[in-house]
């Protein structure tokens, strides 16, 4: 623990007992606490058992160096600021030292005020350190709350007013005439979409601070794609859109989650179905090399105009074109593009105005399946 | 005159539990609520329903567990239909509540929110198959 509500522990593991003593009397005399060391073990077994906030250290002494402590005591009781006496002003040794872990070095000899001034120095900058990780923990401990907050006081109300939703339509659904109907269901739909995005944006945080669930396995990606057109062909069907697919048939295996994977591939069909027109066409093509397999989705859409085309994975940047009806969280692809970095993959998009929209997804081949895949080749040659 | 079957409903959402009730009632169910586990299971003890609706989030995490034992454990417990509710959060959208093999009986796990014809259609095919 930190000694800072107190006086400052020192700790000086010296052989000559004339500097220990010089350096007891300087530091004392500042108000802080000093403890000697002779030599090396000594003086670890004392900085575990006092934990002091500084430790001087000699480089030269008899059984352990001080370079060995200082590598010791950097690894094992990180928060100490550690600081080598050099004897005989050795640059190389000292950047050794600060390599090592070491905050700083004295070159001896030196004066007392040179040795109050290095202590004042490394006791502000323990302070700083200590302060910078407790804020930080502070930072990690409010994020994983936020979350929870968001989820639970901002999701419920939302899900609360859809039950209501439901239960005034089933209560009095019958008795409503056609705009009420449109009415009712309009206000279903945005809040509806406003939890997803809500959901979204959980999902974000979650992949950000590495709280979402994600069970990496061997896979297929045909199973992934088929079960995302699967799913997404009802919607296609109604928009009068066709969804094809054109996969290789000897694919190797991937390793990744497949519910995000399904979610990123739905994400991307779902949006080329808001931007392709009626009797347009929705393409998914894999391909493989040795290293990667690459998945593209071409749309037949109004396309992306240039300038907006680095922004649309950027968290709630719409493409908002003349059709003000397209809605959404603005979040979909910024959950596809770190759910891709998560399974080391990439996204990108090329896209021509008026001619369509393509995503090509990279995966890396997985090591297992590589071998395996090669295996199997050379057997089929 | 037919009798109404009794159903249980137990959430810390007021407006939750009212919209429920309001869509159970209409499919013809006397609806009994709780707001909370120690109450809920009374109530359970002194009118026996035919089903129960349980959160699962409720204030502390796992209370609708613990509650979903004590009613498992009653007499009445043992065989009635017991739905869950969960709002797929905190453990990430994927990991919805999937009960382990050792856990008692949950007959449903249903996800806020839920459609009314599907609430109306699962308590019917459970309190019909009895």
């Amino acid at each position: 623990m930190p000694n800072t509500p107190e006086k400052p522990l020192i700790l000086v593991i010296d052989d000559e007992e004339a500097l220990r003593d010089g350096c007891r009397q300087v530091l004392e005399k500042c108000g802080y606490e000093v403890i000697t060391a002779e030599q090396g073990i000594e003086g670890i077994k004392l900085a575990r058992e006092r934990m002091p906030d500084m430790v001087f250290v000699d480089l030269k002494m008899p059984h352990m160096s001080g370079m060995e402590i200082i590598e010791i005591m950097s690894r094992d009781l990180p928060d100490i600021v550690l600081v080598m006496i050099t004897g005989f002003a050795s640059i190389v040794s000292a950047v050794e030292a600060i390599q090592k872990g070491a905050y700083d070095y004295l070159p001896k000899p030196f004066n007392p005020d040179q040795l109050r001034a290095l202590t004042k120095r490394g006791l502000d900058h323990r302070n700083l350190k200590i302060e910078t990780k407790r804020l930080r923990e502070e930072k990690d401990r409010m994020e994983k709350n936020f979350i929870t907050f968001v989820s639970h006081e901002m999701r419920s109300p939302l899900v609360v007013i859809r039950q209501y939703i439901e239960a005034l339509n089933e209560i009095a659904g019958k008795s409503f005439d056609k705009d009420v109907k449109e009415i009712i269901e309009r206000c279903r739909k945005r809040v509806q979409s406003l939890e997803e995005m809500v959901e979204h944006w959980l999902d974000i945080s979650r992949i950000e601070n590495g709280t979402l669930a994600q069970q990496k396995v061997s896979l297929s990606l045909a199973s992934i794609i088929s079960r995302s057109v699967e799913e997404m062909t009802p919607l296609c069907r109604k928009k009068g859109i066709s969804l094809e697919t054109n996969i290789s048939k000897k694919l190797p295996q991937i390793t990744g989650d497949a519910e995000s994977l399904v979610r990123v591939f739905t994400n991307i069909i779902g949006n080329a179905t808001k931007y392709t027109p009626e009797g347009g066409k929705i393409t998914i093509t894999v391909k493989n090399d040795e290293y990667y397999t690459t998945a593209s989705i071409a749309d037949t859409g109004m396309g992306i105009p240039l300038d907006k085309l680095p922004l649309i994975f950027e968290p709630f940047f719409r493409c908002r074109g003349k059709d003000e009806k397209i809605i959404g969280s603005g979040l979909g692809l910024t959950f596809c593009k770190k759910i891709m970095e998560s399974h080391n993959g990439g996204i990108e998009v090329s896209s021509k105005e008026g001619k369509g929209t393509t995503f090509v997804l990279t995966f890396p081949v997985s090591d297992n399946a590589a071998k395996g895949n090669t295996g199997h080749t050379s057997k089929s040659i | 005159m037919t009798i109404k079957k009794k159903i249980l409903l137990i959430d810390d959402d007021k407006d939750f539990l009212f919209a429920t009730k309001l869509i159970l009632e209409k499919g013809g169910y006397e609806v009994f609520m709780a707001e909370d586990g120690k109450t809920g299971v009374e109530v359970w003890k002194s009118i026996a329903p035919d089903l129960a609706i349980i959160d699962m989030m409720m204030e502390t995490w796992g209370e609708g567990f613990s509650v979903l034992n004590k009613i498992r454990a009653t007499d009445t417990g043992k065989e009635t239909p017991l739905f869950m509710l969960s709002a797929v959060d905190l453990q990430g959208p994927y990991n919805s509540f999937e009960p382990p093999p050792e856990f008692p009986k949950v007959n449903k796990v249903l996800h806020k929110p839920i459609k009314a014809d599907d609430l109306l259609r699962m308590i019917a095919q459970e309190l019909s198959g009895k």
